[in-house]
């Protein structure tokens, strides 16, 4: 195989990995509480400013910023939830969507007022892997490891405990499981605390590779939504898979083509999916 | 370095600015002696422009309206911006254009940071006959071949930044690269806008008309979330000199991969918006920018101004310490100078003569005192001067007399390196120290 083909296709699988945990993180919320939260990628965006501010202004180790930001970022899930979600449940869909489509201005807007439009960077880097021709980004790569193995202790907690067991059976039966006595409102509350968790560890691994600004959402806000819908929305196999497969069509397309045409095909993959099967490309 | 500082006073403006859109800005200082005269000033204060020159765009026209008002505005009747915020969003531009002229009904609008707002907005001013007086957006697909009697553009087009940057590699190629120049090739990566479009165009016509290869010509999103496929095609390809056009998330995306990605070179030059921010880019990549290239029209500071003509020093001298003193940059970018000199061009030198002559600010008035406009070489704080293509012209409304001219960072500054009568030599190859350089 042609080493510079080869390099494009690690590329999309390391890309895939960082689209995987907002992907992750919204279909655990959509799956369990039925909203999708519009503002996602805004969620993501409010923890990437977060390691910013503690890494580069408060001085604070690397390491104890990212630990610092997923608590952070699953408070603002949590406030999300009580604030807007919850009155909300009851309402047409419409109404939800448009809320938290509200958030995402609010969130871009107090974040232009905090730090205004500037481009912010942690100027943090890590030195490529070189192996034989092809270049490998140690930056993505660490990324990627920790998309993983956040996807994995995701996995385990959701198949191991009392409460992801509830999760599970909640996003699967809305409206039985609450006659077993599980408490649908706490668990809302704790999906929606681990979405926003996600939503923090996908803001560790994109505020190494992007600048940070009010509208870094736009770069991979769109995409996420799209992964979502194509691996089945609520289906967090689904949408983990889908983001690899992305990850790939964007990378290698772009190879072939160019980098337009390489979202011009992911977008026509994606047409087709919901054509063929609307409830996703791995839905059971 | 610090360039944008956040501090109580500055969240306050900012917020005021992008809370109320339609602020008001009145006048200070001596002028008094009639009604305001009401200008518009369309700029992106929020959204992804705002960190990628426009900001600095409004601050600069900011200055000059400031310094009109206290040097007497029109015979005692001062200036009074309306402003608007675009948000880096068309709908918006377009939105706020129909504001501007529809329910505050202003005669003319100055601003306009982006290409891809002016290829919209400017129909409509032509279509409503009101004045459209752009500072920035520089596509030459706003104006070629259209016509218009109202749109005017007193800065650069994007055909010059292609014959900036091609001219310069040609001119150096023996002597830098030990390369002829039909033998320097050349990848152009640009954002898929009218304006990364419309440089890359004059980069291709350029390189073609002196035979140079172009390896590598390739679009991308600006909100493009990754580039690596790019990096990998650049360096499958081998450019001895990438030519980029984008704005600023973009640039540090691409530089960043670039630089995890393996992609080496010669020279990388880039065209304006982002790569005018050389405070931002130093702030994030330090050295590895150093000697890296930019073509813009020249800030002001990079100008020696004893050459310029009488009393324009001083005005750029009086621009750079109020300007500094209100933002503390220490390099102000091409965008800080363009918003001021710009405005100052429209103000002083049709206002002023609109005002007199007619009495009044119609669109039609300005119009005529904009085409009577010749100011000589030498005459603006950017060094150019100005003298407007007339109605029936392919560029009508381009300043014939603006110039592009190509800089080199070192260290956080600029320095002029083309046109070689202007400039100082360029470094070329980057230094074998640069993280960037070809080995």
């Amino acid at each position: 195989m042609d080493s510079f083909l080869l390099e494009a296709l690690v590329n999309g699988i390391l890309l895939g990995g960082v689209f995987a945990l907002p992907a992750l993180g919204l279909n655990l919320v959509f799956g369990v509480v039925d909203v999708v939260w519009l503002c996602y990628a805004e969620l993501v965006m409010v923890g990437m400013y977060a390691v910013w501010f503690l890494y580069t202004q408060a001085g604070w180790p690397l390491w104890m910023a990212f630990a610092a930001c997923l608590p952070v970022v699953s408070l603002l899930g949590l406030l999300l939830h009580l604030l807007v979600v919850r009155p909300l449940l009851a309402s047409p869909p419409i109404n939800q969507v448009l809320a938290t489509g509200g958030v995402l201005f609010l969130l871009q807007g107090a974040m232009t007022l905090i730090f205004r439009t500037d481009f912010r960077s942690l100027g943090v880097d890590m030195p490529p892997m070189e192996v034989g021709e092809i270049f490998v980004s140690g930056t993505k790569l660490a990324a990627f490891c920790a998309a993983l193995l956040g996807a994995a202790l995701l996995w385990a907690f959701l198949k191991f405990t009392y409460v992801g067991t509830a999760i599970r059976a909640i996003a699967r039966d809305r409206e039985v499981m609450p006659l077993m006595g599980v408490d649908p409102q706490r668990i809302y509350l704790i999906a929606s605390a681990v979405g926003g968790a996600l939503a923090g560890l996908a803001a560790c691994l994109l505020v190494v590779q992007l600048d940070v600004h009010p509208f870094v959402g736009l770069s991979f806000g769109p995409i996420t939504f799209m992964i979502c819908v194509m691996g089945g929305l609520g289906n967090m196999l689904g949408g983990f898979l889908a983001a690899f497969l992305m990850g790939i069509i964007v990378s290698v397309g772009g190879f072939w083509g160019s980098t337009e045409f390489s979202y011009v095909v992911a977008f026509g993959f994606f047409i087709v999916t919901i054509f063929a099967r609307p409830r996703g490309l791995f839905a059971r | 370095m610090t360039a944008f500082r956040t501090t109580r006073r500055s969240l306050l403006g900012a917020g005021a600015a992008l809370t109320i859109p339609a602020t008001v800005a009145r006048a200070q200082g001596p002028a008094r002696g009639g009604d305001p005269l009401r200008v518009g000033v369309m700029t992106d204060l929020s959204g992804p422009f705002a960190g990628a020159g426009s900001l600095p765009l409004f601050w600069g026209a900011e200055v000059a309206i400031e310094l009109f008002n206290e040097r007497g505005g029109v015979d005692g009747r001062p200036v009074q911006a309306v402003t608007a915020d675009s948000q880096s969003k068309a709908d918006v531009a377009i939105n706020e254009m129909e504001r501007l002229l529809g329910q505050e009904r202003l005669e003319v609008v100055t601003g306009i940071y982006s290409s891809a707002h002016a290829v919209p907005l400017s129909g409509r001013f032509e279509q409503s006959r009101k004045m459209m007086w752009i500072t920035s957006a520089i596509a030459t697909a706003v104006l070629k071949d259209k016509n218009f009697r109202y749109v005017f553009r007193p800065t650069v087009h994007s055909d010059q930044y292609g014959e900036g940057s091609i001219s310069a590699i040609a001119e150096n190629a023996q002597a830098k690269l030990g390369l002829a120049p039909d033998k320097v090739k050349l990848g152009v990566i640009y954002e898929d806008g009218p304006y990364g479009t419309g440089v890359a165009s004059a980069i291709e016509a350029n390189a073609k008309s002196r035979n140079m290869p172009i390896v590598l010509k390739e679009a991308y999103s600006s909100t493009a979330p990754d580039l690596s496929t790019l990096v990998t095609k650049l360096r499958r390809e081998r450019p001895d000199i990438v030519l980029q056009v984008g704005y600023n998330p973009d640039i540090t995306l691409f530089l960043r991969q670039a630089k995890s990605g393996g992609l080496r070179f010669k020279m990388l030059i880039g065209h304006g918006a982002g790569w005018s921010q050389i405070d931002r880019l130093t702030e994030t990549f330090g050295g590895d920018v150093n000697h890296m290239c930019n073509v813009d029209p020249a800030a002001t500071q990079m100008l020696d101004w004893g050459k310029l003509q009488p009393g324009i020093g001083d005005l750029a001298k009086t621009f750079m310490d109020r300007f500094q003193a209100k933002h503390k940059l220490s390099d102000p970018p091409t965008h800080a100078s363009m918003g001021f000199n710009n405005t100052w061009i429209f103000l002083e030198h049709v206002l002023k003569p609109a005002v007199r002559k007619s009495g009044g600010m119609s669109a039609d008035a300005l119009r005529e005192a904009a085409l009577a406009v010749d100011v000589p070489e030498g005459g603006t704080i950017q060094g150019y001067g100005v003298k407007f293509a007339p109605p029936g012209d392919p560029m009508a409304g381009q300043n014939q007399r603006s110039l592009a001219v190509v800089m080199q960072f070192e260290n956080g500054k600029s320095k002029v390196v083309w046109p070689a009568s202007l400039g100082q030599p360029i470094v070329m190859p980057l230094p074998a120290s640069n993280a960037y350089a070809a080995r």
